[in-house]
């Protein structure tokens, strides 16, 4: 986590308007899932990955854990797409070549899917993202609140991890039955103090002349057409290339 | 369990979030009037996205040796109830896919169903019915998260077996498929997170229930059996 709100907030594109990298990397994204995978994946995934790491300067160390965040999920998933299994003679498990290439298809495919994820949580800082939200139509209120969440989860994770040293310097977590015991009091613990923050902002707040509303001075981005249209050309890029070597293939 | 970007077909992508729209737009509804009518809901629904985000971040002690996470579904379910949990629930998973690379944008629709939508309500209900029938606290706490939980992986295996059905024996071949491979990691941490549920409800209860006062807004059966 922490790694990748560092690399949010200080990448080479930091200060490029939200919508020229979102807009982008969701079009990559979406193009990913429509068009065929077994051409468009490979290209999606090396345009991103290059990307990510050439233009906006993140380590391929920290892109490919990002990346590798899914692997569980997908090597219990995968091989499983490629197992058939048939109830009318018992139970009978087969291998076939469709199975096949329905998981290697659903594994390329989730991975440029991955990519294009990867380019997006890297390069933009949540908070940038969030107050596009507004535009389309999401309450005030409920921005407000996901910004104040944002804030808090990195108070709390600190006193998580501060509260989980803690018990496992006493052995809390030496033995499973310890463990659920010392978890959920982290969880109890964590939860009272919540309670407790929030009551001391709204103290604070008020204090302040707090009626609902939290006022902030937005950036003053102006987006930068010639940039969105590169990008956008890069993604037209990709889907032409990958129709092209389709056709090739075929 | 989160799915991962790009593993739903868009078909199915763009349907979980079109069956999981209603149930956001209601939740954003109701949660912005609780925050219109009362400005200190805010700061309070705030701090307990953020508990939300940070309990379902904790690795739990995992008995399969597979690294593994509480949801976090009962616990929300039964504090705020299932009509609040919907838009926490929606942001946490948003958190959690661009903080932690967990899920993904095109089929966050799709986990919000499970995870804020099935599995609270499935808790939500059992905790009512279980209350219903003069359960102990404590059992009815275990039943709601643990079976809330499950709620969670069947309706995920459900999305998977609709997604990618079995060539010889189809939908129903495909879910117990997909229940069966994930049933090692998910059936220990649904009763893991049952207990752990347990031990943090009693924990509030022993030394917040003065806080707990404070969430009386919320549909909250619990509250009312804190209080002193």
């Amino acid at each position: 986590m922490r790694a990748i709100d560092h690399y949010a907030w200080t990448n080479r594109w930091r200060d490029w308007h939200p919508v020229e990298k979102g807009l982008p990397a969701i079009s990559l994204l979406v193009l990913t899932l429509l068009l065929p995978p077994l051409t468009t994946a490979p290209l999606v995934l090396a345009g991103a990955m290059l990307t990510t790491v050439y233009g906006a300067g993140i380590p391929w160390k920290t892109l490919l854990s990002v990346l590798a965040a899914p692997l569980m999920f997908l090597l219990a998933g995968i091989p499983f797409l490629a197992v058939s299994v048939d109830f009318a003679s018992g139970f009978d498990l087969t291998l076939s070549p469709e199975g096949l290439q329905l998981a290697l298809v659903t594994a390329i495919r989730a991975l440029a899917a991955m990519s294009c994820l990867a380019f997006l949580i890297l390069t933009t800082p949540l908070t940038d993202g969030v107050l596009l939200l507004r535009r389309i139509g999401i309450p005030a209120g409920v921005i407000e609140l996901i910004l104040l969440i944002y804030r808090l989860i990195f108070v709390f994770s600190e006193r998580a991890l501060t509260g989980r040293q803690a018990q496992a310097a006493r052995l809390g977590y030496s033995r499973l039955d310890r463990s659920v015991r010392s978890l959920g009091l982290l969880g109890g613990n964590l939860f009272q103090r919540a309670l407790e923050q929030a009551r001391r902002l709204e103290i604070g707040l008020m204090a302040r002349g707090y009626t609902g509303e939290l006022q902030v001075l937005p950036p003053q981005w102006k987006p930068s057409w010639a940039r969105l249209m590169a990008g956008m050309m890069g993604v037209g890029l990709v889907g032409l290339a990958s129709g092209w070597l389709a056709r090739g293939l075929s | 369990m989160h799915i991962t970007e790009g593993f739903l077909p868009p078909l199915h992508a763009v349907a979980w979030t079109a069956a999981s729209l209603p149930f956001i737009f209601f939740s954003v509804y109701r949660v912005n009037r609780l925050m219109r009518e009362k400005p200190e809901t805010k700061l309070l629904l705030a701090a307990s996205g953020a508990f939300a985000f940070v309990i379902s971040a904790l690795k739990l002690p995992s008995v399969t040796g597979s690294c593994s996470h509480a949801t976090g579904t009962g616990l929300g379910a039964i504090l705020f109830g299932p009509s609040v949990m919907a838009l926490l629930g929606t942001i946490v998973l948003a958190f959690q896919t661009l903080l932690l690379a967990h899920g993904g944008v095109t089929t966050l629709g799709a986990n919000v169903f499970s995870m804020a939508i099935a599995g609270p309500w499935v808790a939500y209900a059992v905790l009512r019915s279980a209350k219903g029938l003069k359960a102990p606290l404590a059992a009815s706490v275990f039943l709601a998260a643990m079976l809330g939980d499950l709620t969670t992986y069947l309706v995920t295996a459900g999305q998977l077996a609709l997604a990618f059905p079995d060539p010889a024996s189809g939908i129903v071949g495909s879910f117990l498929k997909f229940t069966g491979v994930f049933a090692p990691t998910q059936l220990p941490l649904a009763v893991i997170e049952g207990l752990l549920t347990v031990v943090i409800v009693n924990f509030l209860r022993e030394y917040s229930s003065d806080e707990l006062q404070n969430l009386r807004f919320l549909p909250k059966p619990l509250v009312s059996e804190a209080r002193p």
